[in-house]
């Protein structure tokens, strides 16, 4: 008898093994698929009628309104109205009673308030005919809102794949009265505005660093341009910059530490890179003319900024390192205010056409888009999906914050009449 | 019978993997059909309710932070001297403004222990930061102006104010014209 080498029989078994890894690699591509509602990257997408029910229990009627308004702004979605409606909140779902009206999604929930509120929400799906999400939710009384926005961002992650930013907030400034501005924070929808107690005489929009815990802001107090950070971990604010001249913060590096900025102090306003940890200054540019308003790639490989070095003030891009600078705006005399997109995908800036108007732009200088048309609409910053941007514009007579959609729909005012506010700036999350 | 064995597993693991991948490609509906885009979910058991555990919504409370208020330096002695102007988007100084700066130097030569700030400002035609740095390069090229007529650097700061100050809001020309301009406060030491 033959006997069959040992050394065949391993290199079977390491055969029969590796084919088993590739196969369950293949199957496990398979099994993680979930339904996919909205497919909110396709250009054609329909928008799903979701009908959400007024919640039973105190303060149901204000959770779910402020869910309904949250979906309803991404345009993703078509709220069905209440008065369609056959089934009551507190009836057992059935789809039945939503397919004649063409609702594909139902939301119901329950609240509950003691000394916490807790809320008890399920998503109903109508074609498949059953309940497809549940999930409770407990709080502090006074976090309603934010309670609701956590429930919006559940459903649209559900409904979409994509991580909502409806528990994202905006930073902007005000003035105290004539004299002095002050750094304000509040919710992405206008509400719960907070005064953080930072005034200067002057102060310029203040920048959310990567992880959302710290703001770098310039403000002018006693004839001196200084920058300085506010950290929210330990609620301190500290002056990282001081020189002669104009000094103006742009925006950190994704490291948090390292931050862009200009600064006149040697003569004419030039770029500058500061490493907070161990004080270092690099210098970027030195331009006969003005440089300024630096801003840093999401991916901290790239710096937008505005230069008069052709003529008149255009947007530029350059290598981190100050090297490969190219122009990126060609039309219009006066292009300022550059900001990324957190997605790297596009810029949004300031194009002066007679008036200021926002517009957006690829890195490749294909795209260009105007987003307004009355007023001037300035200091824009797009959400943390970069779905949405945040500007603020005088259309209405007082310099108030708007938002709109990246592609110029649903512009709205979201701070109140009687509120002198601008520079907003987005949080990254 | 090696090789083969090699060649068998690549094939079989690109298939696989072949497969899956197609399943991932989303379809674009091209008559009407409900929004819902249902993939094939063969492998996913019918009916779970995707439960997710209870989460508790907290939030860090902002403690109001105050500004410190850093003490003056100097107390200031405006009106003085007479604004100078500046042509739209520009910062070269003006034939009209060089009888007002020679009159500045020849006081500061006279007032030996003063100090004087130059501010720029602008119209609120451009944004913010911009107007910052065409404001600044106004109050630097009259401080440059000044030093060629014998004034000492140091006794000559420079701080701009864009388009933060203005001091009339209508949108004209006229309006606009008294906006982009330099302006000048005597600096004296302040009192401890």
């Amino acid at each position: 008898m033959i006997r069959k080498p040992k050394i065949h029989r391993l290199q079977f078994k390491i055969l029969i093994f590796f084919l088993l890894l590739v196969t369950s690699y293949g199957l496990l591509l398979t099994a993680v698929e979930s339904k996919i509602y909205i497919d909110i990257t396709s250009p054609a997408f329909k928008k799903l009628p979701i009908a959400i029910q007024e919640f039973e229990g105190p303060l149901g009627r204000d959770i779910s309104a402020i869910i309904e308004n949250n979906l309803d702004f991404t345009g993703f979605f078509s709220p069905v109205s209440s008065d369609a409606f056959v089934e009551n909140p507190s009836q057992e779902f059935n789809p039945k009673n939503w397919l004649p009206l063409g609702v594909e999604a139902v939301v119901k929930g329950i609240v509950k308030q003691d000394n916490e509120l807790s809320a008890k929400i399920s998503l109903y799906d109508v074609i498949e005919g059953r309940e497809v999400f549940r999930k409770e939710y407990r709080t502090s009384r006074d976090l309603m809102r934010p309670l609701s926005h956590a429930i919006a961002d559940d459903i649209y992650f559900k409904l979409t794949g994509e991580k909502g930013i409806f528990r994202s907030r905006i930073a902007f400034v005000s003035t105290k009265d004539q004299e002095r501005m002050e750094i304000y924070i509040m919710d992405w929808d206008g509400k719960r505005i907070t005064r953080m107690g930072i005034s200067g005489n002057i102060i310029l929009p203040p920048r959310w660093s990567g992880d959302g815990t710290k703001l770098i802001y310039s403000a002018e107090r006693n004839r001196q341009w200084g920058i300085y950070l506010l950290d929210f971990l330990n609620m301190s604010e500290k002056n990282i910059y001081a020189s002669k001249g104009t000094n103006m913060a742009g925006n950190f590096f994704p490291d948090g530490t390292t931050f862009s900025f200009s600064s006149s102090k040697d003569g004419t306003p030039d770029l500058y890179v500061k490493h907070i940890k161990d004080d270092q200054i690099i210098k970027l540019s030195s331009s006969y003319g003005i440089d300024v308003s630096p801003t840093v790639s999401p991916d901290g490989h790239y710096i937008a900024f505005v230069s008069d070095r052709g003529g008149t003030p255009q947007i530029y891009i350059m290598h981190r390192n100050g090297s490969n600078i190219r122009r990126l705006t060609f039309e219009g005399s006066y292009n300022t205010s550059p900001s990324w997109s957190p997605k790297g995908d596009r810029l949004v800036f300031v194009g002066q056409r007679g008036k200021n108007q926002i517009f957006t732009i690829k890195p490749d200088r294909t795209e260009l888009t105007q987003l307004t048309v009355s007023g001037n609409n300035e200091d824009p910053s797009f959400s943390p999906d970069g779905r949405y941007i945040a500007f603020s514009s005088d259309r209405d007579g007082m310099k108030s914050i708007y938002i709109m959609r990246a592609n110029g729909e649903s512009q709205r005012k979201i701070t109140p009449k009687g509120l002198v506010a601008f520079g907003p700036n987005w949080s990254p999350k | 019978m090696k090789r083969l064995s090699i060649y068998v597993v690549l094939l079989f693991g690109l298939i696989v993997i072949g497969c899956a991948e197609k399943k991932m490609v989303k379809q674009q509906p091209e008559e009407y059909q409900p929004t819902v885009t249902v993939h094939e979910t063969a492998k996913r058991a019918p009916d779970t309710v995707d439960v997710q555990p209870e989460e508790k919504i907290m939030e860090q409370r902002f403690a109001r932070i105050e500004s410190k208020e850093e003490a003056l330096r100097y107390t200031e002695e405006k009106d003085v001297f007479e604004d100078i102007y500046f042509n739209f988007d520009e910062y070269d100084i003006r034939d009209d403004a060089k009888p007002v700066l020679e009159n500045i130097a020849t006081w500061l030569l006279k007032n030996k222990s003063a100090i004087i700030l130059i501010e720029g400002h602008c119209d609120p035609r451009g944004t913010n930061e911009y107007n910052l740095a065409l404001g600044d390069r106004r109050a630097h090229a009259t401080k440059d102006y000044l030093r060629a007529l014998g004034i000492a650097s140091n006794r000559i700061e420079i701080l701009s104010y864009g388009e933060e100050k203005l001091l009339c809001f209508d949108e004209s020309e006229e309006c606009w014209a008294k906006n982009r301009r330099a302006h000048f406060v005597v600096l004296k030491e302040a009192r401890q």
